[in-house]
């Protein structure tokens, strides 16, 4: 055999093409939801009365802004490989604690710093289950959803009961309010922004968030290079936990009162506007700008479609086409690589 | 005796970039045991799936019966009589025994449901007639894996199978169920059924076999009466192969330094109180047939599997392995034989992958990533190692198998490894990759890194180590010097035919 034609020759010229190349295709897979929700908001500002305005927007800013924040603490999970269905009981509990502490005196930022470790307790719980008993992360988190639902329930009664006036600051004041016309920016949108950037900040750049990929996309392969996987988990779930705390409290300050039957079902629309978003169920891959986008089409959808008269029911329907069209688009894409 | 069952003739099959059989012929009798031997790479397993219908051969001509046939899949040919026996059992551990036997053709009563007393009745009959006590509704899982195995031959046999292939199936087996095996394989020959036997085991063919074929590098080399043919010449025309060549010059001197001392190191029974050196700049092979604990030793070393006991010293100081991150921290670093399972994360990038083994070497404070660093780092060991690619930031599954093994040893550079142990570097990579795997490790012991190189291709071992293990069955069988062995040696150790003296009593 001859040696010399084995040696790789030219590799050296090859071996450096600028970051540019990859920058452009990553956007313009991101392009791709991004122009879906872009056609839709589009479409709706043409045939909906008064769907295009400032007021509407900030509307639809501030009621998208609970689903996009459990979407992002649920792409955490899902990206490690996992999944969390319980955060639509953490929303119900995480909110009546913080209620519940603001009504016995607790001063109503302390009452809701209470409320986001609880939410936090909650994902740390569902990671120890993960990890600990090694309980598929669907198990693990259907047994803790119905746990902390009948939790809020035993210690409420079933019953909501209101807050204090100033426990509703948080959910209805708005910032830079000018006039009618602009009322203002709502604090759960800013709530919504400063989250997006912080976690997409975290999964992108650090080295937790460059683990909880790697655990995703190989676990063995993440253990033998020295990840402690079970911490990585642990923080995903708990991320996971203190993002639907957040939501919780959100929605408890906007009603001022406890809902300890609020959050049902919306761990399903965090998961859905997830996978619209570009993440796969099975790991390894997710952003957080994904389960942006695809919580505000879902957003779009709902707010647009009743604009236009469309029952609750039509809206169901057209959510549900878009999560399967979308991962269909995600699975056709794929295959042609 | 010699009726002819099965007749292969001047068969050729080519893969991309492999040869992987070049005009073979073979020969199966009515009732006689036809060992198959060979090498890994020797065409076996090619020629096993074209016989079953997996894979259609370029050229040649296969009769059964003394008919012409071409199989176009694995169900024709076992409709045909010819059934086939993998390494890894075929079974659905939930069903019973019945159900696995008659799986997929389950009689059926007139209204069309499952006759499961006919099923049962029937598969009673099988089992009877191989001797077998085993109850048809009972769970398959409740079986020991030889019983596990009984069912699979059983399976076939329902089939009206006249000839049988059977791939190495005593790998997974203890030694009194191998006598059970060995005794249903009798009474198979005696009834006529022709038997196809493949195994690396060359030790436990004298007890069945009738005939024995070598094929070496997809070629056919003899057949012989198993009786006219010593060990010796079956090892020298299995091996027989020139080395010149296919390996880069040697330049790396093994020092007199210690870097790892392994003493005593026990796990369960799948290895037995092994005990070894390795020194500064050497590459140490380990050598063993499938099942003796090679990839085990080398995954209770880097902390992959608990041990049970045992001591590894490095410096002269004992180290606490419970976990790859302790070993990763002490220098060690285990390159998996099954790349994309253990060795990638294979959706990620090149860069990402890199640098995975040693964030915080590209990270600020509070654990943010410095992405320029990140790619300065793989920039140096794309360069270092050749690795070819359209961009730093390539998906690994677009690399091809030499390139992806390359991103492993990167990534174990890139950590400042003083012990890397590569378990089987050249398995699935091509003639071309293989070399400059071999290079890469060459230059990394005359840099005075200790390697450790598992392999299943001998000539590998010989032609790259400085000294080489052999184990067999969990036990360290000898520890020899490459210049002064042979593989004829290192095959009868590793078969389990003698052992050193000096590590029998250890």
């Amino acid at each position: 055999m001859d040696n010399a034609t084995l040696q790789p020759a030219s590799t050296e010229a090859k071996a450096k093409i600028p970051a540019i190349r990859r920058g452009v295709k990553i956007s313009l897979d991101k392009l791709v939801i991004f122009g879906a929700f872009v056609l839709l908001f589009a479409l709706f500002s043409v045939t909906a009365r008064n769907f295009f305005t400032l007021r509407n927007t900030l509307t639809l800013a501030l009621q998208t802004s609970t689903i996009t924040l459990m979407g992002i603490g649920v792409t955490f999970t899902i990206i490690t490989g996992g999944i969390d269905l319980s955060i639509g009981s953490v929303v119900a509990l995480t909110g009546t604690i913080a209620v519940m502490a603001a009504n016995v005196g607790i001063p109503i930022w302390m009452s809701m710093v209470l409320g986001l470790l609880t939410g936090v307790l909650c994902g740390l719980c569902s990671g120890l289950l993960i990890t600990g008993l090694k309980l598929p992360p669907f198990i693990a988190t259907l047994g803790m959803m119905m746990v902390v639902r009948g939790v809020v329930l035993t210690i409420t009664n079933a019953m909501s009961k209101p807050a204090p006036d100033a426990f509703g600051d948080l959910g209805n004041d708005t910032l830079f309010r000018i006039n009618q016309q602009f009322p203002g920016i709502a604090y759960p949108v800013f709530i919504m922004i400063l989250a997006a950037i912080i976690f997409g900040f975290f999964l992108r750049k650090t080295r937790m968030g460059r683990y909880t990929y790697a655990v995703g996309s190989n676990e063995e392969a993440s253990r033998l290079s020295g990840i402690k996987v079970s911490r990585v988990k642990l923080v995903a779930y708990m991320i996971s936990g203190f993002c639907a705390a957040l939501t919780g409290i959100i929605l408890a300050s906007r009603m001022v009162t406890s809902q300890p039957n609020g959050g049902m079902s919306y761990e399903l629309n965090a998961i859905a506007s997830s996978v619209i978003g570009g993440t796969s169920l099975m790991g390894g891959i997710g952003t957080i700008a994904g389960a942006v986008v695809g919580s505000f089409i879902i957003g779009v959808l709902g707010v647009g479609l009743t604009m236009q008269g469309a029952s609750y029911f039509v809206q169901q329907i057209a959510i549900g086409l878009v999560v399967i069209g979308s991962v269909a688009v995600d699975q056709l894409r794929y295959k042609k690589k | 005796m010699s009726e002819t069952i099965l007749k292969v003739e001047q068969v050729s099959k080519r893969f991309p970039g492999v040869q992987a059989l070049d005009k073979v012929s073979f020969e199966l009798y009515k009732g006689e045991v036809h060992a198959l031997v060979g090498e890994n790479g020797a065409g076996k397993s090619t020629l096993m799936k074209i016989l079953s219908g997996v894979y259609r051969p370029d050229e040649g001509a296969i009769a059964y019966k003394g008919k012409e046939v071409h199989f176009q899949n694995s169900r024709e040919s076992s409709a045909a009589g010819i059934g086939i026996i993998y390494q890894e059992l075929n079974l659905v551990p939930h069903l019973t025994v019945a159900q696995n036997i008659y799986i997929g053709r389950e009689p059926r009563t007139w209204l069309g449901y499952i006759d499961d007393k006919k099923m049962n009745a029937d598969s009673t009959k099988i089992l009877k007639m191989l001797n077998l006590d085993i109850d048809p509704a009972t769970r398959l899982n409740k079986l020991s894996i030889s019983k596990q195995q009984m069912v699979e031959i059983a399976k076939a046999l329902s089939k009206d199978s006249e000839v049988l292939i059977m791939d190495e199936p005593t790998s997974a087996l203890t030694e009194s169920e191998i006598d059970e095996l060995f005794k249903v394989i009798h009474s198979l020959r005696d009834r006529g059924v022709g038997i196809i036997y493949i195994s690396h085991r060359l030790d436990e063919l004298k007890h069945i076999v009738d005939r024995i074929t070598i094929f070496r590098d997809g070629h056919y080399i003899t057949t012989s009466e198993y009786a006219s043919i010593s060990m010796e010449e079956i090892i020298n025309k299995m091996v027989g192969r020139k080395l010149e060549n296919m390996f880069p010059e040697r330049h790396n001197v093994p020092t007199q330094k210690k870097l790892l001392e392994v003493r005593h190191i026990v796990h369960g029974s799948i290895l037995k109180d092994i005990s070894f050196d390795l020194y500064e700049g050497e590459i140490l092979g380990i050598a063993g047939l499938m099942g003796a604990g090679r990839s085990e030793l080398a995954r209770a070393i880097f902390g992959a599997d608990p041990i049970t006991s045992g001591e590894i010293i490095r410096d002269g100081k004992r180290l606490k392995i419970r976990s790859p991150s302790d070993a990763i921290k002490n220098g060690i670093a285990y390159l998996s034989e099954n790349r994309k399972e253990e060795g990638l994360a294979v959706k990620m990038r090149l860069d990402q992958n890199v640098t995975m083994a040693n964030m915080a070497e590209v990270s600020k404070s509070f654990g943010i990533i410095s992405t320029a660093q990140e790619l300065k780092a793989t920039k140096t060991y794309v360069d270092e190692l050749h690795i070819r690619t359209p961009s730093l930031m390539q998906v690994i599954n677009n690399l091809s198998g030499g390139n992806q093994q390359k991103v492993v040893v990167a990534k174990w550079l890139f950590r400042d490894s003083r012990i890397l142990i590569f378990d089987e570097p050249t398995r699935g990579i091509d003639v071309g990759a293989k070399y400059a795997i071999y290079e890469l490790i060459e230059r990394l012991a005359s840099r005075g890194v200790g390697v450790i190189v598992i392999s299943s291709e001998l000539p590998e071992i010989i032609g790259m180590t400085d000294r080489v293990l052999v184990l067999h069955e969990g036990s360290l069988m000898a520890t020899l010097r490459t210049k002064d062995t042979t593989q004829e040696e290192i095959l009868n150790y590793a078969a389990g035919l003698n052992a050193q003296p000096a590590h029998s009593n250890r």
